[in-house]
């Protein structure tokens, strides 16, 4: 496909998003709006123990309490396990809790006052057993195990090149260890589902989820029955980030207790209950060991990294491998050693997190360059732009670079922040230091590692009035991927944007699909879409060739009107044709069904393979101000330049790329879940906090020039890549302003104030 | 949330008799932003709830050049922030309510309520001691003052007795000369609830240059607000430079019994309060404290 | 636990009802009463997502007691569009980026409303300040603060 092909070159509409407007009437419906007749109310008993075996349950008091309809626990649940790559969670725990906030029981009553009364009636004894707490602790001998075997969950080795040679060739060689903490994902929505069973026992479940398909397969493995006994459809989504792709719980619960009662159970966490049983992202330590040549080039790079998935591996496994080897792709880079290990610990499960493992791993590598830029007395982004992958690039792993403006996105923030002029100016010496920091990222726009296939299938309906209706089992949760696909739609059949619906996905109904992860949905589902409705305006075309005896090839479609290109004396409104495609000999609605499924391939067993249809990039500038008296640092200025391909939808891409720079913000220096012998003991977004806007400058976002070939209209992914710069630019920033590099994340003050103490303390002793 | 009953009485008096009745089995409900989560949360299980929000003549605020100003119990923060009287004689208390907590809270908390839940991650004690402020405290046999110092107890602790109800407080008219600030320091932006925060109230001398009277209170890093009466003599009849300034800071920090948690332990508070001293001090005094440490 | 016969004006309608006392405003309104529009995102005050018009000033409904409403005027984000013409924050909301997801959508609405009727033409620093008692965690709030100020504006006739 190239540029010319489209009328999009630049840019699409920022239109506001097509259900923009249920939301501002407030009567968009989440599943914790949902109410069905007779429905029950459900409530979850948590585990306080970090690690225990479960000796006794008593469930017969809560029963017995008028109103409860039905109360189990994990003696109750199906003995089959279920998991992504590791087969090991159940409904409830069976026989060992193995973090603070396990699910042990579970209830429904008529009225949540009554559920609540009933869950303190539930009697669970315990035998405490040796709990695993620290990551560092999980692979030495006489460690607790949190599953039989060994508390490794996963590992992972690769080796490019020839690390020692690449080492000697090093002018410099730089080693840091980094230290990355969870973050909760915070969408406002606190996770709900609603289920029900009809008469012959087949299950519906309502639910807020990024993947209906995803959430179905796991309901039948959970449930243990088959997938076509199930149907999940997707209620309004009030944000996910990762956390509601597969792996939250809460969901699997309430279909649970549908299916062992005949009534209606709703299932709505509290924001604590969300903290526990939601997902946290995954906190790594890594070890980070460069080489460079006096010019800046990268001659070697080592990686060790120690991850912890808490009790459950999940997607955690999928997640290591991204930060173990998606930054070696965005730099031209031969000799690699990387080391990834992933750990269980007696603590919440963790993982998926918008940016997938990118944040940990480029948070180290943007550091890392900016330390040795400096002693290399280079300038950054010149460090950043010898290394850089470039279009017609295949990486070290063998990814195919279609599109990239990595250079363009940092030429951008340097000069949008104007970085020259201020970092010429003199040192500040006072209380409130300021200092500049940049940093670059790539991400996947799909990624062909769920099976054998990233591909996408749109059914695309236009009814006897010329409007359409798509049929899709994406999922939109805020980010727009219903617009982005009305857009599309529009756009091919000629039609405005108002006359095109998009049905929220729903396993019965809408085809197979991926669902809403690994920015995936612009660039396949997109592509898709544009297959469908070129389809289906050929379909009308010829409908109107037959019936009006005119060459198809002449006709188009535009403004709602079926025309002749060339004659022009043919005009007829695409309704017209629309019911002629009905009402004839053989006619019938006008139905296609449009799949694309990228030219991509899965990672082989070294781990190569060109595994997305697109790449993409940013690059962030920010300035702080440092409190060198308190330690508080407040973000001054952001930058923020994506590259997205073609933005089909502006608007959509400056909120995605402003959402995203707070989101990073707030882990950089905010947000940091905090345990207590492995109770999360600031579970609430008072104590846990979440930037407000009063905490946050004006932001500026940036769509840079770009084009990708393998993408719909030239579009790939926006959103995930704009969270990846900013706590590395904000951790450069902060060592420019005070000349104190934190390398464990977030920079909070009382680092700040002890890291100037200990700095204060070598200078005294110099003197 | 445990069930309980809701009196709601339509005279002060009614309300004293619903306290000495059921005793400790009541709490007093006034504005609800604190004891709605108290409630909710388990921390207390009353038995019967006594609504006070509904009752008259408690939410307002009057100021006479004698008597000074009063505060009905039950003023909303808001209301206090947007309060003629308070933004023309005590712009400190005005800037104090006005950027306390959130604008919903500001909307429905009240003062008293604020005061007698004594959190002490809050704004308004600090300021109140700086002032000279005293509360008025209903009971059955009769009304009582008690000067701001007295009443703050401890964590989450005051002196009010049992079957008492704050009814307002009152703040001494400002003297020719006073000038009063406050300031709050958040952990990090993205917080509102202090970490800590100080109250500066003085009278400036005659040659402008040096005060009197002075008044320093510290308040949230501590477990309760607390007078700071060394810095204050430190302050007193001097001109203030910034050494001054950082003198009364390391004054109060010497004497400081910060709270030591999650959100900050005793050394990070104490570096705080000090930063938070000296920037008052040197801003009342015009001085910019941003220049050197 | 007595119950209380409370009596308000919803959204412009009197009504009404019987509560129990540790009945939450925000579950009145969501679970008695059906509008749902009136979110639950936290239970401690903190999201703002439950933010309602208390009388005139905005109030977050999960920090309030049902029989509190008795006597007063309420008008929850329902109750904000006139008929079918929206509020012209809610057009603001949807032209300008001010929301993706939609859960904190009703709670900033009802916070920018009052603060555009306090002060007609606030500054980029007042609108972050009057909307610090909420929660965005998908826009950046760039479109939501660009949305109060283009609203604004509206109003205006700029």
């Amino acid at each position: 496909m190239h540029r010319e092909d489209f009328g999009l070159a630049g840019e699409g509409e920022g239109i506001p998003q097509v259900n923009a407007r249920e939301k501002v009437l407030g009567c968009a419906v989440y599943a914790g709006d949902m109410r069905l007749p007779r429905m029950l109310h459900a409530r979850i008993l948590r585990s306080p123990h970090a690690h225990a075996r479960i000796t006794g349950v008593d469930l017969t008091a809560a029963l017995a309490l008028p109103g409860v309809r039905v109360a189990v626990s994990g003696r109750d649940v199906p003995a089959r396990a279920w998991g992504l790559s590791h087969k090991q969670q159940h409904v409830l725990a069976r026989d060992t809790v193995r973090f603070v906030g396990e699910e042990v029981a579970a209830l429904a009553a008529d009225t949540p006052e009554i559920a609540d009364a009933a869950l303190d009636l539930i009697q669970i004894s315990y035998e405490p057993l040796p709990a695993l707490l620290d990551p560092a602790d999980a692979l030495t001998t006489g460690a607790p195990l949190v599953h039989a075997g060994s508390n490794l969950a996963d590992e992972i080795n690769i080796q490019r090149g020839d690390i020692d040679a690449g080492f000697a060739q090093a002018d410099l060689i730089h080693e840091e260890t980094y230290r990355t903490h969870s973050q909760y994902p915070g969408y406002m929505e606190p996770m709900a589902t609603v289920a029900a069973t009809d008469a012959n026992g087949r299950l519906t479940v309502w639910t807020s989820t990024q993947s209906v398909f995803l959430a179905r397969q796991r309901l039948a493995e959970a449930l243990d029955r088959p997938v076509s006994s199930i149907r999940v459809i997707q209620a309004t989504v009030g944000g996910g980030f990762g956390g509601k792709i597969v792996e939250e719980r809460s969901s699997v619960i309430a279909a649970f207790l549908a299916t062992r009662t005949d009534r209606p159970v709703r299932l709505g966490l509290t924001r604590i209950e969300d903290m526990l049983s939601g997902c946290l992202s995954v906190p790594e330590t890594i070890r980070l060991r460069l080489g460079m040549r006096r010019d800046g080039t990268i001659t070697a790079k080592e990686v060790e990294i120690l991850a912890d998935c808490g009790a459950f591996a999940g997607l955690a496994p999928d997640i290591l491998i991204v930060s173990a080897m998606r930054s070696d792709n965005m730099q031209r880079i031969a000799n690699i050693r990387t080391r990834a290990r992933l750990v269980y610990t007696n603590t919440l499960p963790r993982g998926a997190f918008r940016g997938f493992g990118g944040t940990q791993m480029l948070f180290a590598l943007n550091s890392h360059l900016a330390t040795m830029a400096e002693k290399l007395d280079l300038d950054v982004f010149d460090v950043h732009r010898r290394n850089a992958i470039g279009p017609g690039d295949t990486t070290v792993h063998g990814w195919k670079i279609g599109s990239c403006a990595l250079e363009a996105c940092l030429t951008h923030v340097r000069k949008a922040i104007d970085w020259d002029a201020k970092r010429a100016r003199p040192k500040g010496t006072g209380v409130l230091r300021r200092g500049l920091g940049v940093a670059a990222a790539m991400h996947v726009s799909g990624n062909r590692t769920i099976g054998n296939w990233d591909g996408a299938t749109i059914l695309l309906k236009v009814n006897e009035d010329g409007r359409a209706v798509i049929l899709t089992g994406e999922s939109d949760m805020g980010q727009g991927a219903f617009t982005m696909l009305t857009q599309i739609c529009a756009k091919e059949l000629g039609i405005p944007p108002a006359h095109v619906t998009v049905q929220a996905p729903d396993t019965d109904i809408s085809p197979f699909s991926i669902g809403t992860l690994a920015s995936r949905v612009t660039i396949n589902a997109g592509a898709a879409m544009v297959k469908a409705a070129r389809q289906a305006r050929s379909q009308i075309l010829a409908a109107a060739a037959e019936k009006y005896s005119h060459p198809e090839d002449d006709l188009e479609i535009a403004d709602g009107m079926v025309r002749a290109r060339g004659t022009g004396n043919l005009t007829v409104p695409l309704p017209e044709i629309c019911r002629y495609h009905i009402f004839r000999h053989g006619g019938e609605g006008i139905i296609v069904s449009a799949s694309h499924d990228p030219e991509t391939v899965r990672m082989d067993a070294e781990h190569r393979g060109n595994i997305a249809p697109g790449y993409s990039f940013a690059a962030q500038a920010v300035e702080v101000e440092v409190d060198t008296e308190t330690g508080q640092v407040r973000l001054i200025e952001s930058w923020l330049a994506d590259d997205c391909g073609v933005a089909i939808n502006p608007l959509a891409v400056h909120g995605q790329s402003n959402g995203a720079a707070v989101q990073s913000l707030g882990w950089a220096l905010y947000e940091e879940p905090r345990f207590e012998g492995g109770q999360l003991s600031n579970g609430n977004l008072a104590d846990y906090t979440m930037a407000t806007a009063d905490a946050v400058p004006r932001l500026h976002s940036a769509i840079v020039d770009s084009f990708e070939p393998n993408g719909p209209l030239g579009a790939k992914g926006a959103s995930e890549t704009a969270i990846l710069p900013g706590a590395p630019a904000i951790a450069n920033a902060v060592y420019e302003a005070i000349g104190l590099r934190i390398t464990d994340l977030p920079i909070t003050p009382e680092k700040i104030l002890a890291g100037l103490a200990r700095a204060k303390g070598a200078r005294d002793a110099a003197l | 949330m445990l069930p309980f009953d809701i009196a709601t009485p339509g005279t002060l008096a009614e309300a004293l008799a619903l306290l000495d009745q059921y005793d400790e089995e009541a709490c007093v409900f006034a504005g609800g932003t604190a004891l709605v989560i108290a409630l909710r949360q388990r921390m207390i299980a009353p038995r019967v709830v006594v609504s006070i929000g509904q009752l008259p003549g408690l939410s307002e605020i009057t100021y006479s050049e004698a008597e000074g100003l009063r505060i009905g119990a039950l003023a909303r923060h808001a209301q206090i922030a947007a309060s003629d009287p308070v933004r023309r004689h005590y712009p400190v208390l005005a800037q104090l309510f006005g950027g306390l907590a959130n604008p919903q809270v500001r909307n429905q908390g009240t003062v008293g309520g604020n005061l007698c839940y004594a959190d002490p991650a809050t704004d308004p004690p600090s300021c109140l001691l700086a002032l000279g402020a005293e509360v008025i405290i209903a009971g059955r046999m009769g009304q009582r003052r008690l000067p701001m110092r007295a009443f703050l107890v401890d964590f989450f602790t005051t002196a009010l007795e049992p079957g008492e109800i704050l009814a307002g407080i009152h703040i001494p008219p400002p003297q020719p000369g006073e000038h009063a600030l406050y300031r709050r320091h958040l952990r990090t932006p993205a917080e509102h609830r202090p970490l800590a925060n100080v109250a500066l109230r003085f009278v400036a001398g005659p040659d402008g240059h040096s005060w009197k009277d002075v008044r320093l209170a510290i308040g949230a890093a501590v477990p309760v607000a607390l007078p700071m009466d060394e810095a204050g003599r430190a302050l007193t009849g001097r001109p203030i430079t910034l050494a001054v300034a950082g003198e009364a800071a390391a004054l109060v920090a010497e004497r400081l019994e910060p709270i030591s948690d999650s959100r900050g332990d005793a050394a990070f508070r104490t570096a705080v309060v000090r930063a938070a001293v000296r920037r008052i001090v040197a801003e009342a005094a015009g001085l910019d404290w941003t220049e050197t440490t | 636990m007595s119950t209380h016969r409370i009596h308000l004006t919803l959204n412009g309608e009197a009504i009404e009802a019987e509560v129990p006392g540790n009945r939450l405003l925000a579950d009145f309104l969501r679970d008695d009463l059906g509008l749902t529009g009136t979110k639950r995102g936290c239970e401690t005050g903190v999201c703002g997502a439950c933010s309602i018009h208390l009388d005139d000033t905005v109030t977050k409904s999960c920090l309030c007691l049902a029989f509190q409403a008795d006597g007063r005027q309420i008008t929850t984000v329902e109750g904000l569009a006139d008929g079918a013409t929206l509020h012209v924050l809610q057009e603001a909301f949807m032209t300008h980026g001010g929301l993706q997801c939609g859960y904190c959508t009703p709670g900033f609405l009802m916070a920018s409303a009052e603060l555009l009727a306090r002060n007609p033409m606030p500054s980029g620093d007042e609108i972050r300040k009057a909307l610090s008692g909420n929660l965005c965690r998908c826009t950046g709030y760039q479109g939501i603060v660009d949305a109060v100020g283009a609203a604004a504006r509206t109003l205006h006739g700029i």
